[in-house]
């Protein structure tokens, strides 16, 4: 009978492992696509999560499940189960397998960080204290800022971005496979960089630089979102991204310097001025859009 | 799992302090809540720091700190009035009514005293609310401490006033004063810190 | 057990209603100083907001039922938002629990009321007033606030019509009342259950719904006062132009993030902990066995309290925070899981060969409960890095604590109210209508919730009101389950206001129920006990020979 039903539970367990891994393995069909080399660790790291989330998930809906098919008092049966008030070595295991397993997710995201950090993901966030020798943050700054560093600046509600040389466009162009680092700003209120395809995100702080580098690697068109909510029009608040290859970027870069700034089409600064029709209509004073920046070259909204 | 005793009282003096269990809730509660107290003044202290941290240029212009004197007399006075009102307990519990009403009124005087001082000093003040960020935490601190020790000054003078009345505080009964008392030590142990964090610092 | 024939208890409730206290159904409009009338007061009223804030959030997923915006003009749309999280975290969930609390914990301790009765009245008369004056910025010129229920600054500060009485000035208003009503409250209940127990009611012969209610009424305490002070200091920003947050002059939005989540991180285990204590009283009751490792699930109540006031962080991994910090906090959110898992395993071992009954506060005890182990799952997830950064302000996030705040914690107050219904109104809820009102609450929360975790993965941000085609799919069948779980609340109001008149008579124990509360009649007398129990053994003795009725 004991060896029966070790048996039983062995099993059990063993299908459980099973499925749950086969869930984490669809993991990575959740996400959109990877875009950069961050993205791959993160979705490493999802599936591994999945995997463990549903097999403790798993486990616990299953003795759940069967403990209530099978343990339930016929009708009229007004008798008591067994009087069984815990048991110290059970009670002990689950404490401390959870520590041990929560240790385990803890610190293998602690290196997936540490992966993704050496590639330069990590925030460099200029507080502008006193206390930084601003000398020494200065060297460091425009050393690293030599080339490749494109300004991003949000504001309510539209994007811009500079890129060295000093064309803008409302666009993000990134070349691939190249470590791009960005330089955030914001004019205004709090806003976030967050491009789906590139598993990160950033706040980006008024009156703050917080500069950070990615390295897309895969071609395409992709959508930077706001993901900070920022007021009125924040679901308006999106731009274009196209990686491409890094004779295209520079080929677009020239083509661009060469036009005349105009001021953007802004999509919330439309919707401001030429409400579209609602069902129903508050008339509360809205905070009205940020003049459209003035760019060599804007994409059509 | 449970027996009965027979019922010990009845409602309408169970909130009644002369039932042993229950002249405790006062203080407790009481405590309890100055705990939580504390905890509002340890945020505006942390906003204070962090701020100050973060600041390039912390006083207004043309003010490179503040008057000290005036203000150490000030703490000196209240943290005095903290001991005077020990004081004024310990003649209760031996049940010298008159030298613990004396004292009660004297801790008060104080108190009024330290507000005055204040209030004083905030009128001769060059920066105003809005003058930056020392500006705004240093009104902003100062004037809820204040608000404290006033409410501090009103709950002594309720002691002192009900001490002429049937329901005055007793050697065997004293929550209120109790409570009193604590009040006065809590508001002058976050005005040290306060000192501190403005005058000194 | 006090086995006291059941008409002598009744008889007792009818002899000893004071006179001087308003009877019937009026009580319950006037200053009632009575911990009971209170307690219903608060639920009635808590409940009240439920639907409005409910109403709300059925226009949300209307609009948000196709792409584009055109329901609402966008100013509507996020003060709906701001209004729905706020009113149903600070006047639904924390409110209605405190209700069950108060009318509860008095009772299971042994105690005639709460230890300040006249301070309980006044906390809970702020409630209704502050959603009032929630309620009221929906008429003002300038609409309600807009900033989300965060109120981040510099956005919380903007305030284009330049109204002094405008939506934010409203709302610091409203959430400042809330929090001097919620300490008013905690100071009431820590003092009640330190001071007012009943002879021989231990500490570990308390019901771990008082435990829970103890640690999480702590948890107030010592975190609130930093919401308090943030909404001090945001107040004098709007109104009388200081710049603590403002960026441009020097202040920092970043620390009022801090002080923000110091209390609104902790706030979220006050809200699951009395939930916990609910699963608790309710699992062993219909399993006829001991709640498994009492002592450990006691104890675990604090553990979880100690542990949430360190991880507030986990809401900032990416407003720039240093990677120093986010390791850390990552590290220690992830310890959060330790003390809940032994809860969730407790329930388990209970359960398992148990004698199980599947009454309606079972049933929804039993879904809350799975229901919670896929929203703590989740929640861990996210206190991943890496795998935050990604998901954070989106609708995983979303889906995350409704997978709580709705199907976790709301079922587990619908349990309650049925599992206590016999007790506070002395009639029996009629078992067809509460089993319908599970199943379509159930399958709807799941239709709703779900899919916002797929949605989120894929990018989809929060607190928008129009979005990109690709990610119609999805917000239709939440939208569709939305609507569903709007109409299963109908089976609810119409079970619970019928019988409450009407329904059948219940008997002092209707569940053969251990704790003090059930030893009393139904509902109990104006000083609960006509007398004061002793209690000699721990609560749950399920099993026992003792609890044999005869
Ligand atoms: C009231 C409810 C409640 C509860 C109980 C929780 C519980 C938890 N929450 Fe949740 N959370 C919220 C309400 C709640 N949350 C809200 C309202 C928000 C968003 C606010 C906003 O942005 O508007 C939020 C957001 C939120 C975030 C921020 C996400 C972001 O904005 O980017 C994070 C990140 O770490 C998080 C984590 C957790 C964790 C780790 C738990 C843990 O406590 C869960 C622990 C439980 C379990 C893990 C299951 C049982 C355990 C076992 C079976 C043991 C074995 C398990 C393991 C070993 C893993 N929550
Ligand atoms: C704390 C508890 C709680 C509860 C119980 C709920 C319940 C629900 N929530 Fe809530 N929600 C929050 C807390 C909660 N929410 C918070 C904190 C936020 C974040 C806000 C922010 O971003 O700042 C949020 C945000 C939020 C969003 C995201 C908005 C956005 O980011 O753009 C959505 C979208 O679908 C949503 C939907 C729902 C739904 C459908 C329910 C349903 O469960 C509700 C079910 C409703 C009912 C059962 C009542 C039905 C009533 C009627 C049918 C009418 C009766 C009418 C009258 C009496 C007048 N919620
Ligand atoms: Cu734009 Cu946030
Ligand atoms: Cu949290």
């Amino acid at each position: 009978m004991k060896a029966l039903n070790a048996l039983l539970l062995a099993i059990f367990i063993a299908i459980l492992m099973i499925t749950s891994r086969w869930i984490g393995q669809q993991a990575y069909t959740w996400m959109p696509p990877q875009a950069t080399a961050e993205a791959k660790h993160v979705d490493d790291l999802f599936s591994f999560l999945v995997s463990l989330g549903a097999f403790i998930f798993l486990s616990i809906l299953g003795v759940l499940l069967y403990a209530i098919l099978t343990s339930r008092a016929v009708k009229g049966d007004l008798s008591d189960g067994p009087a069984i008030e815990g048991n110290p070595t059970l009670e002990a295991v689950w404490t401390v397998a959870p520590i041990l397993l929560v240790l385990w997710i803890a610190t293998q995201s602690y290196m997936i960080y540490q992966q993704i950090d050496l590639q330069g993901l990590s925030p460099v966030v200029h507080l502008h204290l006193p206390l930084e020798a601003p000398a020494a943050a200065q060297t460091e700054d425009t050393a690293k800022l030599a080339v490749d560093t494109i300004d991003v600046t949000a504001k309510q509600w539209s994007w811009f971005f500079r890129y060295p040389g000093g064309s803008t466009s409302t666009e993000l162009h990134l070349p691939v496979n190249q470590t791009t680092r960005l330089a955030l700003r914001s004019q205004d209120v709090l806003h976030g960089f967050y491009v789906p395809e590139f598993r990160i995100k950033q706040d980006i702080i008024p009156n703050r630089t917080i500069n950070f580098s990615l390295t897309p690697l895969k071609e395409g068109k992709y959508r930077l979102r706001d993901s900070q909510f920022s007021g009125t029009y924040f679901a308006l608040m999106e731009a274009d991204v196209y990686i491409e290859s890094p004779s295209a970027f520079h080929q677009w870069l020239t083509q661009i310097s060469a036009q005349h700034p105009l001021p953007a089409a802004n999509p919330a600064f439309i919707e401001h001025t030429q409400p579209s029709p609602k069902t129903f209509s508050s008339g509360w004073v809205a905070v009205p859009p940020a003049k459209p920046p003035i760019v060599n070259h804007s994409s059509h909204p | 799992m449970t027996s009965s005793v027979p019922i010990r009282r009845s409602r309408r003096n169970q909130n009644n302090e002369s039932a042993p269990r229950d002249r405790n809730h006062l203080m407790v509660g009481f405590t309890i809540f100055l705990l939580s107290e504390s905890v509002i003044f340890l945020s505006l202290f942390v906003t204070y720091i962090a701020l100050r941290l973060s600041s390039a240029h912390w006083f207004p212009a043309g003010i490179s700190g503040l008057e000290v004197t005036k203000p150490a007399v000030n703490t000196a006075i209240l943290v005095s009035s903290s001991v005077v009102i020990y004081f004024a307990e310990r003649a209760l519990d031996r049940n010298y009514l008159g030298r613990f009403r004396l004292l009660l009124l004297l801790t008060s005087a104080m108190g009024a005293y330290f507000l005055i001082g204040q209030a004083l000093e905030w009128h001769g003040l060059s920066f105003g609310l809005t003058s930056g960020l020392f500006g705004a935490t240093f009104y902003l601190l100062t004037g809820f401490h204040g608000l404290h020790v006033f409410t501090g000054i009103l709950l002594q003078i309720n002691v002192l006033v009900r001490s002429f009345t049937a329901h005055r505080a007793t050697p065997e009964n004293h929550s209120g004063f109790s409570a009193a008392a604590l009040f006065w030590h809590f508001v002058d142990v976050i005005w040290i810190v306060l000192f501190f964090l403005l005058y000194i610092w | 057990m006090a086995n006291n024939p059941i008409e002598g208890i009744l008889d007792v409730g009818e002899r000893s209603g004071a006179p001087l206290e308003q009877t019937g159904w009026r009580r319950y409009f006037s200053f009632s100083t009575d911990h009971k009338v209170i307690g219903v007061q608060y639920l009635v009223t808590s409940f009240i907001f439920f639907l409005i804030a409910g109403l709300l959030s059925m226009i949300m997923r209307g609009e948000l039922i196709t792409p584009p915006a055109d329901l609402v003009d966008r100013p509507f749309y996020n003060g709906l938002f701001t209004l729905h999280g706020t009113m149903m975290i600070f006047l639904w969930i924390i409110p209605s629990l405190v209700g069950l609390a108060n009318y509860l914990v008095p009772l299971m301790i042994g105690a005639r009321d709460m230890a300040f009765p006249t301070l309980n009245a006044i906390a809970y008369w702020i409630i209704p007033f502050s959603g009032l004056l929630l309620l009221v910025s929906f008429l003002l010129p300038s609409g309600t606030a807009q900033a989300g229920w965060w109120s981040y600054p510099p956005i919380s500060l903007q305030n284009p019509s330049g109204h002094l009485i405008n939506g934010e000035f409203m709302w610091l208003l409203g959430v400042a009342l809330l929090g001097i009503s919620s300490i008013m409250g905690a100071v009431n209940f820590v003092t009640t259950i330190v001071c007012m127990r009943a002879p021989g009611m231990t500490y570990f012969r308390m019901p771990i719904f008082v435990w829970t209610v103890l640690s999480a009424q702590l948890l107030q305490l010592s975190c609130l006062p930093a919401l308090t002070g943030a909404a001090i200091l945001l107040f004098f920003d709007l109104t009388f132009g200081t710049t603590f947050f403002n960026p441009f002059e020097g202040g920092s939005p970043i620390l009022y993030q801090h002080l923000f989540w110091f209390y609104s991180h902790p706030a979220v285990y006050v809200m699951v902990l009395p939930a916990f204590g609910i699963f608790s009283e309710i699992i062993p009751a219909f399993s006829r066995k001991p709640l498994f490792g009492y002592r450990s699930v006691a104890i675990a109540s604090f553990g979880i309290a100690m542990v949430s006031i360190f991880v507030w962080v986990h809401h900032m991994f990416a407003s720039g925070t240093p990677g120093w910090m986010r390791m850390l906090f990552m590290f220690t959110t992830a310890l959060v899981a330790v003390p809940t898992g032994i809860k969730v395993f407790a329930w388990t071992a209970t359960v398992w060969r148990g004698k199980l009954h599947l009454d309606t506060p079972m049933l929804f005890a039993l879904g809350g409960v799975a229901m919670f182990v896929f929203a703590g799952i989740t929640g861990v997830m996210m206190g991943m890095v890496p795998f935050d950064l990604h998901v954070n302000n989106t609708y995983f996030v979303v889906g995350h604590f409704h997978y709580v705040v709705f199907n976790t914690i709301t079922m587990a107050i619908f349990a309650a109210i049925y599992f206590w219904f016999p007790k506070i109104t002395g009639r029996m809820y009629v078992e067809g209508w509460g089993k319908l009102h599970f199943w379509l609450t159930f399958i709807g929360a799941n239709l709703t919730f779900f899919p916002m975790h797929p949605l989120g993965l894929q990018g989809m941000v929060r607190r928008i009101s129009s979005y990109n085609p690709q990610y119609a799919d999805w917000n239709i069948v939440a939208s569709l389950g939305a609507f569903l779980l709007g109409m299963a609340t109908l089976p609810f109001i119409v079970n619970i206001v019928s019988c409450w008149n009407r329904g059948r008579k219940a008997p002092s124990n209707p569940w053969r129920a251990t704790g003090l509360e059930w030893t009393t009649a139904s509902p109990p007398p104006v000083e609960n006990f006509e007398e004061i129990p002793v209690v000699t053994s721990p609560p749950y003795g399920y099993g026992k020979v003792m609890t044999n009725e005869p």
